[in-house]
């Protein structure tokens, strides 16, 4: 069973909590009374096996699934259509196969900036290219084509655009999935940081013994707290 | 000048040429008769209620049952519309209604009053032929672009969410989708502008010469019927989308599962 929201006692403010959540689609319940809070600076994760509901819980959060009972809670304020898009404007979400939606790596990075939201905020060029090496990305990928961009090199390229648009919340679907050793590493030395907040999805060990808090799934049903360091 | 008449029995020499397509199929194995059998029987027997409907209409000349018969064809090609695009009429008949209907009237009312102008503006001789060919053109602009703006969203929802989630309002999330859906339904109407005279001449035009008009009358009123077509497929699709998310989407961005027919 899932801890109770009311028995942890958190050092940060809670960022996100999960009260009694239960989300389903005809014919299936995809979370069952799911229970968890994450404070600020967690590096949180969610094991289990395919299906057991990891990635519901992320797409959740996010509004992208309907949730049946329960409360969700972002920052203190209760997700609903109108709370939606602080969430959304705080949250960096990057899939194990995420989408750059352009043409080239450049175009890619300043996607969001083309948008209402982001308009006033482009960055500049020594800026895409401070991230980029932050992530151990070569300044020449901007001018290459997304289709020729591997797998790994686009979960990297999401979370630089996340960097970009300074996010301090991420959702990460198995994020270290397609990288090598040396692009592991320039992932945790960026969320070493403690002003982001991580909820992540992941099966590599590596990823694992970098997080704070560690929450096991199966059928819907968050288990067990299985480690917390905080 | 006169059109000479097609009498009875030369109604059923018209008929026997359908023999030659018959035996055509046949002798490469397509056994297509009843279709054939019904499909000219139905075009045949719909053209006699339509043609006895417009004598009656034309000779009454009421602006009330001209209304009523433009807003039959209206609910007709809205139904019409939503079922060919592979959507559920309960989220779409509204939008589409609305958007078919203002643009169409809004085409066909500047055609009559503004570049025809005949003496009533409601003579169901320009209303009621021109009201039906904006009308049906326009429907077919509109299956196109629900059809291509539906299924793209559903093809590339992850793409959808990604702009959602990087910032996008559902506007600027859908904005590709719905550029590509206009100029796909609008494409046909440009593309037969633009080779019109010349591949192929258009049906209205040959109609009114065939009744006995000069070409050059003939020429303009099919510029007219054109370029109404042209802003009516334009103006409906334009709005038709626009209007339809408010239904096909909940609170929270995401598109209804259920919007979609046989699902």
């Amino acid at each position: 069973m899932a801890t109770s929201p009311a028995a942890l006692t958190p050092l940060m403010p809670a960022i996100i909590r999960f009260s009694h959540v239960t989300v389903s689609v005809p014919d299936k319940t995809l979370l069952h009374d799911v229970s968890f809070t994450v404070n600020t600076g967690d590096k949180a994760v969610l094991c289990g096996k395919s299906g057991s509901g990891k990635s519901t819980v992320l797409k959740t959060l996010l509004g992208l699934l309907p949730v049946q009972e329960g409360v969700i809670e972002f920052q203190g304020q209760p997700l609903n259509v109108a709370t939606l898009a602080l969430i959304r404007r705080h949250t960096a979400y990057i899939g194990q196969e995420p989408v750059l939606g352009a043409e080239t790596v450049h175009e890619a990075l300043l996607l969001p900036f083309r948008f209402k939201a982001h308009r006033d905020a482009l960055p500049s060029p020594a800026r895409l290219e401070e991230v980029l090496a932050r992530l151990g990305l070569s300044p020449a990928l901007l001018a290459q084509d997304c289709a020729r961009v591997s797998g790994g090199e686009k979960q990297r390229l999401a979370l630089a655009r996340g960097l970009l648009l300074g996010k301090s919340v991420y959702l990460l679907d198995e994020v270290t999935s397609a990288l090598d050793e040396d692009s592991k590493q320039a992932v945790f030395a960026v969320f070493a940081d403690p002003a982001l907040t991580v909820l992540s999805v992941a099966h590599d060990p590596d990823w694992l013994a970098c997080c704070t808090k560690m929450w096991q799934m199966a059928d819907g049903c968050l288990s067990e707290v299985s480690h917390e360091y905080a | 000048m006169n059109t000479l008449d097609i009498a009875a029995p030369q109604l059923a020499v018209l008929y026997g040429l359908c023999l030659l397509p018959l035996g055509v199929l046949w002798l490469v194995g397509l056994r297509l008769g009843r279709d054939i059998f019904i499909g000219v029987v139905r075009m045949s027997v719909q053209l006699a209620l339509v043609g006895f409907y417009l004598k009656t209409l034309f000779t009454l000349n009421n602006p009330w049952l001209n209304a009523l018969w433009i807003l039959v064809m209206l609910v007709v090609a809205d139904l019409s519309i939503i079922q060919r695009a592979g959507l559920r009429a309960r989220f779409f008949a509204l939008s589409t209604l609305v958007a078919v209907t203002v643009s169409t009237l809004l085409s066909t009312f500047y055609l009559v009053v503004l570049v025809i102008r005949p003496e009533l503006f409601y003579d169901a001789r320009y209303l009621v032929p021109l009201a039906g060919m904006v009308l049906g053109n326009c429907q077919q602009g509109n299956v196109i672009a629900l059809e291509r703006f539906y299924a793209a969203l559903r093809r590339n929802e992850l793409e959808y969410q990604t702009f959602l989630l990087l910032g996008a309002s559902r506007w600027e999330a859908v904005l590709p989708y719905y550029r590509t859906a206009v100029k796909a339904a609008i494409s046909p109407t440009l593309a037969n502008m633009t080779t019109m005279g010349l591949v192929s001449l258009p049906g209205m035009m040959t109609g009114q010469i065939l009744g006995g008009s000069e070409p050059w009358l003939a020429v303009k009123y099919q510029i007219a019927i054109m370029v109404g077509i042209f802003a009516s497929t334009t103006l409906a699709c334009a709005i038709n989308l626009r209007l339809s998310m408010r239904m096909a989407f909940n609170g929270y961005d995401v598109l209804k599962g259920e919007v979609f027919a046989g699902k």
